[in-house]
């Protein structure tokens, strides 16, 4: 069944030619059939993964410096929006003051105008009244000097001229 | 057993045993034609019949390598990959195709044949010394044999010769008597119809274990031979 038994092997020289130049021939068709194909694959496969990841590392730290610029360029336009709208409440609060003050200043002029309009009106009524009291005193006092009268009259005159003052109110 | 009727022919004063031949072009070709089937369209992004080869080639590379620093690992790597593959399909070829013509054995492992597996190893330990001798040059390899005292001389020759030997015999008799109890269980079928599913379950259970050891000694065979060619690479002190 066996061609040997582990003692009486024979040595057939002829085996150990046809084993070394199958097996070289063999190791030179797998290196043309697969072996170069498969080793260049392999290396490409390689090559692009170094490749991937050298550009992958340079995209992030593009993307990272981007980013960096971007928060600055943010940070900055904060500080700005910020600014702005401190100034605006600033002039607002200085204008809101201004009118607040022009305001009272108005206000204030008009009273004291209207003070002075006040007084003086009462200036004048009292200056009427003055010049209408003296009118009427020597109204009363050349009645008196024209008319001599007598103690009834004179009564009636002061009551008639009282009572001509009251309607003439 | 015992029964070594093997038909051979003379060739140049040569003898060639047809079995052993037939065994051996039948292994060369279903490596060729795995090796070639496998290696159909490749792609940069690799299918599945490209990912077993890619598997194979980065397992018998990554043995390689293991043992074997620096550029001659490279050059090493398709020696490793044909070893391995041709080893692991002459192992198993016997257990599923064994053809007996009137007593003549013409399909078998190649590998259960001490001659082929001797040969193997001859061949890794010439390739050794070729390798060593190129690393080396002529001085820094034979000086080696000298180390580390002139009197271990002949303690590193028969190293030599016993690696030789053990590489050889190792595989040939892992196989052989794989392949040997096979064929025992398989006699044994012949005593009725009990014996027969006796027989057929233990074939089945020898098998599946004959298959491990193939693979086993396939792995076993290149990993020893990287590390014989590595110790010729480098100088021991």
């Amino acid at each position: 069944m066996f061609s040997y038994s582990v003692v009486g092997a024979q040595l057939y020289v002829g085996d150990m030619l046809f084993v070394m130049i199958t097996f070289l021939v063999l190791m030179w068709l797998v290196k043309i059939v697969a072996w170069k194909p498969i080793t260049k694959m392999m290396q490409d496969r390689s090559d692009k993964i170094v490749n991937d990841i050298d550009s992958a590392k340079e995209s992030r730290t593009k993307a990272a410096e981007l980013a960096q610029k971007r928060q600055a360029e943010l940070d900055k336009t904060r500080d700005d929006a910020n600014g702005i709208i401190n100034n605006a409440k600033q002039n607002g609060q200085r204008q809101r003051d201004q009118i607040v003050e022009d305001a009272r200043n108005e206000a204030s002029n008009l009273k004291s105008s209207a003070e002075k309009d006040i007084e003086q009106q009462r200036q004048e009524a009292l200056a009427n009244s003055r010049k209408d009291v003296a009118s009427l005193s020597i109204d009363i006092a050349s009645k008196i000097i024209s008319k001599e009268l007598n103690e009834d009259d004179q009564k009636g005159l002061v009551d008639s001229y009282i009572e001509g003052l009251g309607k003439q109110k | 057993m015992g029964d070594s009727a093997a038909s051979t022919f003379e060739f140049l004063g040569l003898t060639f045993n047809v079995g052993n031949m037939i065994s051996i072009s039948l292994a060369c070709v279903v490596v060729l034609v795995l090796v070639y089937a496998l290696s159909r369209h490749l792609t940069l992004k690799p299918g599945k019949a490209q990912n077993v080869l890619e598997y194979a080639v980065d397992f018998t590379n990554g043995i390689v390598r293991s043992s074997i620093s620096g550029e001659t690992s490279r050059t090493l790597g398709l020696w490793g990959f044909t070893l391995f593959m041709f080893i692991i399909i002459a192992n198993l070829q016997g257990l599923f195709l064994h053809i007996d013509i009137s007593g003549v054995t013409y399909v078998k492992s190649p590998t259960s044949d001490p001659v082929i597996t001797m040969t193997l190893a001859l061949m890794t330990l010439t390739l050794a010394q070729f390798l060593g001798i190129r690393k080396l040059g002529y001085k820094g390899h034979f000086q080696n044999y000298l180390k580390p005292f002139v009197f271990f001389l002949p303690i590193n020759l028969f190293e030599e010769f016993t690696n030789f030997l053990t590489l050889g015999l190792r595989l040939f008799g892992n196989i052989l008597s794989g392949e040997m109890l096979l064929g025992i269980i398989l006699g044994m079928s012949h005593g009725g119809a009990v014996m027969w599913i006796v027989s057929f379950i233990l074939e089945l259970a020898w098998t599946g274990f004959s298959v491990f050891i193939g693979c086993i000694q396939a792995y076993v065979f290149v990993v020893l031979s990287s590390v014989y060619i590595s110790r010729k690479l480098e100088l021991e002190d």
